[in-house]
């Protein structure tokens, strides 16, 4: 009987330690989903408008599994150290429910870095940009989003300001190629936004204009929260896998 | 002969657009001259008459190219051109870039954008008065870009990446696996495990009556 309470005790512990370690991992989880959601680098209407904010969906899910984990590993740890049946039932058949979910999130964020490639936002800017009778609101969002995106980040256009030159576009309708080579928010401006030197703009002269494309600037940022959502989604289920096999083993060895 | 700039400027040539090299030390010996730049579609260049006088109906802006093949504009005098050319300093002229007066029947000297891709070619001339006193050389054909349209642009996917296929594989499989074992779990119930027999709950205690060998080994100690 010894022996067998000794394996019943480091079973106990085991699985309390894997539901502390599942609860502060889910605090951790939402912690990053909350981040990534509040948007600190502000390309997010540009992406909803390419339909393609699987990566806020994956985020929104992540929170609430985040918390889910934190609950139930709460219930986890007070169903061992009390070894009741009921408890222990609840918290496995609702902790695959959560793994579900949490699956659900880490592959639409994998998936959501595919998606992204530089020719859905050329496409999307071409003919969205400073459209002239703005369908809704969005493509003035769009809009804005693209002209404080170019601002800040010191670029033009998705490749570069050839973006301008190559394709026709809602700019190109409304401005002239002599006069708009590309959008004056590709200039360099001065304090008052006003371009340091037009001609030198117009011409392409460099350093009165910007020459790099702005793909680097939106998809690193948005990359990187993909990627983390994913892969720390991936390692917490790895990790919640194994104490629910534990759990389900424990859970069997209970007396009725 | 004139040319498309050697600078390294990104709107060298745009779609209604080009950028000249300016005509530095090339006239050197006309100093009251005017020097304009003539612009011909690439096939009537050969047809174009030296005579003809800038700021007439026959070279007007506006009317190229349906009824006029050549215009005249840009001009200036060799003061802009000074020789040599200052180190460092960008001396282009660009072909197109005056907006306001490309409809201006008045302006027919206009350095309006151009209205097609071309190819063009254009050529110095120097006129002193009326008369034509110098010339450069037809430049080589220069065509404009074409914009093509956004519809063009293929926005298939790239294909899965590597790290997402792996994340969707393992993940079915554990889930499966744990659908699996809840299963069992449920069916199989309690089954023997972690030793050989059940182990109860804490709180249920048992209490066992024990006997001792010595009290009933010495009935008569009284």
């Amino acid at each position: 009987m010894a022996k067998s309470d000794d394996c019943v005790h480091i079973l106990q512990g085991l699985l309390v330690f894997g539901n502390v370690v599942i609860g502060m991992c889910g605090i951790a989880l939402t912690a990053e989903c909350i981040y990534v959601v509040s948007n600190p680098h502000g390309a997010y209407p540009v992406l909803k408008a390419t339909e393609n904010s699987d990566i806020h969906a994956a985020a929104w899910i992540g929170i609430f599994v985040g918390l889910a984990l934190f609950a139930l590993s709460i219930l986890g740890i007070i169903g061992v150290i009390k070894a009741s049946r009921t408890l222990l039932l609840v918290y496995i058949i609702l902790m695959i429910i959560t793994f579900a979910f949490e699956m659900a999130s880490s592959i639409t964020a994998a998936t959501h870095q595919d998606a992204l490639t530089p020719n859905v936002l050329l496409k999307q800017m071409l003919e969205r940009y400073q459209k002239s009778e703005p369908n809704n609101n969005s493509d003035n969002e769009v809009t804005k989003t693209w002209d404080e995106l170019m601002h800040q980040n010191h670029c033009c256009g998705v490749k570069g300001p050839s973006d301008w030159q190559e394709y026709t576009s809602a700019f190109r309708s409304t401005h002239s190629d002599a006069d708009y080579p590309w959008p004056r928010a590709c200039c360099v401006l001065d304090a008052k936004g006003l371009p340091v030197n037009l001609d030198g703009c117009k011409l392409g002269v460099s350093g009165y204009y910007n020459s790099n494309g702005c793909y680097d600037a939106i998809s690193g940022p948005v990359n990187a929260h993909a990627w983390g959502v994913a892969w720390f989604g991936f390692a917490i289920l790895c990790w919640t896998f194994c104490v629910l096999l534990g759990t389900m083993f424990y859970w069997s060895g209970i007396e009725y | 002969r004139p040319a498309l700039t050697q600078e390294h400027l990104e709107g060298v040539t745009t779609a209604s657009t080009f950028v000249l090299d300016q005509p530095r030390c090339v006239f050197k010996d006309f100093g009251n001259a005017v020097i304009w730049l003539v612009v011909a579609l690439d096939k009537d260049a050969s047809t174009f008459n030296n005579s003809a006088g800038p700021g007439t109906p026959e070279t007007a802006f506006q009317s190229f190219p349906k009824s006029v093949s050549a215009y005249m504009t840009l001009n200036a005098t060799l003061d802009s051109y000074p020789c040599p050319k200052p180190a460092g300093d960008i001396t282009v002229l660009r072909v197109g870039s005056e907006t306001s007066c490309a409809d201006d029947n008045s302006r027919p000297t206009c350095n309006g954008p151009l209205p097609g891709p071309g190819p063009y070619r254009v050529k110095f001339l120097a006129l002193e008065g009326s008369v034509p006193v110098a010339e450069t050389a037809w430049s080589m054909p220069i065509t404009l870009r074409t914009a093509k349209s956004p519809n063009s642009i293929s926005t298939a996917g790239s294909g899965h990446s590597g790290g997402m296929i792996a994340i969707t594989a393992i993940l079915s499989i554990l889930l499966a696996i744990l659908l699996a074992a809840l299963v069992a779990m449920l069916v199989f119930g309690g089954s023997d495990s972690c030793g050989s027999s059940t182990f109860s709950k804490p709180e249920s205690v048992t209490v066992r009556r024990y006997n001792t060998h010595h009290v009933y080994d010495q009935p008569a100690a009284r």
